[in-house]
């Protein structure tokens, strides 16, 4: 080697990267000031009360298998909930997906109306749907169903739509020099495009669902919620951990076999 | 596989009724919402069924004048004429309809890649076919045997399940060709349909073209940047430079000269595609 490389000079990032840090310990501080009405964090509590803590994990350890035969009803009845609104949340997701991206719809008003009112529905939480829906259609699994599905497509119609956007489209040139109209376009073309994505989607918000399902039911909207409720108001902690067993069980099961699904599709 | 009816009959009772259609120019400026002027009072005429090749450097403006020819383009000023139709002036369904007479390649195919084959040239039929009706997924048996025909007439009827992506590059610009053919158009338009093939490819996808000018009748209107592929295969030649036409005439004939004048530069070798 005969003459050595001449570097451009290396830009300064300390001086960033400082303020960064900075700025993060300074709010850390002002959200925990009591006087600022931040969040207290009393850790003194934890100490406090470790007699009562320790009694019910020492509960939650050894489960009461006897609940068992009750749970089951319940449990099939969260993941029919699960099922029954990931495919309703799947059949309105889809052509609400095609509205919602650039490439599947051009005109911009329609579009960006549909955008507007998914993001409004993806901003409101699961369990305020569930609370609400419960005072107005009543107890029992149709507001959880329909809880699910306002989260379902809140979130597939954003993951796909924002796919479709990103994704090549110039096959729709084609379809647009026949003549086609942007409908015709889309359920030939666009769908076919699309459906490995909108598929993982499904599958993915299916997962949710059954997570989502096992707690509706603390605010009265089915499932195996209303049990875990019902155990815990009676303090039976170690029937709490069988419950608790069970659905860490049946949510492993979906997730395999949709990760098993969703691989596949690629 | 799908019954079929014999080839001759219905190809013959095609070609006594067909006609094709001219394509005229009027004064054609276009100029893109940046400012740029791609097109610059262009006028030109082609009569029913000649087959023409528009030559120029990239950038010179053959995509944006094809493009006017069926309206994926609108014209800034002037008129464009095709067969009976004044594209300028048509909108929304009278542009669709007109579409649908006017057969399109593409360098890139533009296939659906994850469609099939058969949904790619079902597209041809959209313009003939009712919005509901394809929403039902109800093709009627004639769209269903033009379809097959069309892949048979470029040889592709044996791949007509299979999925689009899934094939090479000169077989995807033939199922674009049978998509285009579908449409039973009365023009076909091709922007840079070889470049992106081998040449080998190249030159069987511009015999498939010639073959629809001589046997089917169609006007065919080809962007090329390549001047051997024009002089073989096409019959009068536009050059465009700077969205400007600066050369109307024989292709076959046309000297190297001529072309030096189209691109304005000496000629270098990627300007020939060779054997
Ligand atoms: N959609 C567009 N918006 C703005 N400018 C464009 C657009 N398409 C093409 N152009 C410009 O118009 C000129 C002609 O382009 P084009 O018709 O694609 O030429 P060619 O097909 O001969 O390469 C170029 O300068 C190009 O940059
Ligand atoms: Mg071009």
């Amino acid at each position: 080697m005969t003459n050595t490389l001449v570097l451009p000079p290396k830009p300064r990032t300390w001086p960033r990267n400082v303020g960064v840090v900075l700025a993060l310990a300074a709010m850390t501080l002002l959200t925990t000031l009591p006087r600022l009405g931040g969040v207290e964090i009393d850790l003194g509590s934890i100490a406090r009360n470790w007699s009562n803590a320790a009694e019910r994990i020492g509960m939650l350890l050894q489960p009461d298998l006897s609940i068992l035969p009750r749970t089951i009803e319940p449990m099939f009845q969260t993941l029919s909930m699960a099922i029954v609104g990931t495919v309703l949340a799947a059949a309105l997701a889809i052509p609400l997906s095609l509205w919602a991206a650039r490439p599947t719809n051009p005109n911009g008003l329609t579009r960006r109306a549909v955008r507007f009112v998914l993001n409004v529905v993806r901003a409101v939480p699961d369990l305020v749907y569930a609370t609400i829906l419960v005072a107005m259609v009543g107890v029992g699994t149709l507001p959880g169903v329909i809880t699910l599905i306002l989260f379902d497509v809140g979130i597939v119609v954003k993951l796909v739509s924002e796919s479709i956007d990103s994704a090549d489209s110039a096959y729709m040139e084609g379809g647009r020099a026949a003549g086609g109209t942007q409908t015709q376009i889309n359920k030939v073309t666009a769908l076919p495009q699309s459906w490995p994505v909108i598929a993982s989607q499904v599958l993915y918000s299916l997962e949710l669902n059954v997570r989502i399902s096992a707690i509706l039911g603390i605010v009265g909207a089915g499932g195996i919620g209303r049990l875990i409720d019902e155990v815990r108001g009676f303090y039976r902690y170690d029937a709490l951990s069988t419950i608790i067993i069970e659905i860490l069980v049946v949510v492993l099961i979906i997730e395999v076999v949709s990760n098993y699904l969703r691989k596949r599709l690629r | 596989m799908p019954e079929r009816t014999p080839h001759t009959e219905v190809e013959g009772a095609e070609s006594s009724a067909f006609v094709a259609w001219p394509i005229e120019l009027d004064g054609v400026t276009v100029r893109y919402p940046n400012g740029v002027v791609a097109l610059n009072n262009v006028s030109l005429s082609i009569a029913a069924g000649e087959m023409v090749s528009v030559v120029g450097l990239s950038g010179s403006g053959k995509s944006t004048m094809i493009r006017t020819i069926n309206g994926l383009v609108p014209a800034t000023n002037g008129t464009v004429t095709v067969g009976p139709h004044t594209v300028t002036t048509l909108r929304g369904k009278a542009l669709r309809e007109l579409r649908g007479s006017v057969g399109m390649i593409f360098q890139g195919f533009n296939l659906a890649d994850r469609a099939s084959v058969y949904q790619n040239v079902l597209v041809g039929r959209f313009a003939h076919t009712a919005t509901w009706k394809t929403m039902l997924g109800m093709a009627s048996s004639e769209d269903r045997e033009i379809v097959l025909r069309a892949l048979d007439s470029v040889g592709m009827l044996e791949k007509v399940w299979g999925r689009a992506g899934a094939l090479s590059g000169g077989q995807k610009q033939r199922i674009a060709i049978a998509r285009a053919l579908s449409q039973e158009p009365e023009v076909m338009l091709a922007d840079e349909p070889v470049a992106s093939l081998d040449p080998p490819t190249a030159h069987a996808v511009m015999t498939d073209l010639e073959r629809i000018n001589t046997e089917r009748g169609l006007t065919v209107l080809v962007n090329l940047h390549l001047m051997d592929l024009a002089r073989q295969y096409t019959t009068r030649m536009i050059g465009l430079r700077a969205g400007e036409v600066v050369y109307d005439g024989p292709a076959t004939t046309a000297t190297d000269a001529d072309f030096e004048a189209i691109y304005g530069r000496p000629i270098q070798s990627r300007d020939r595609l060779g054997k």
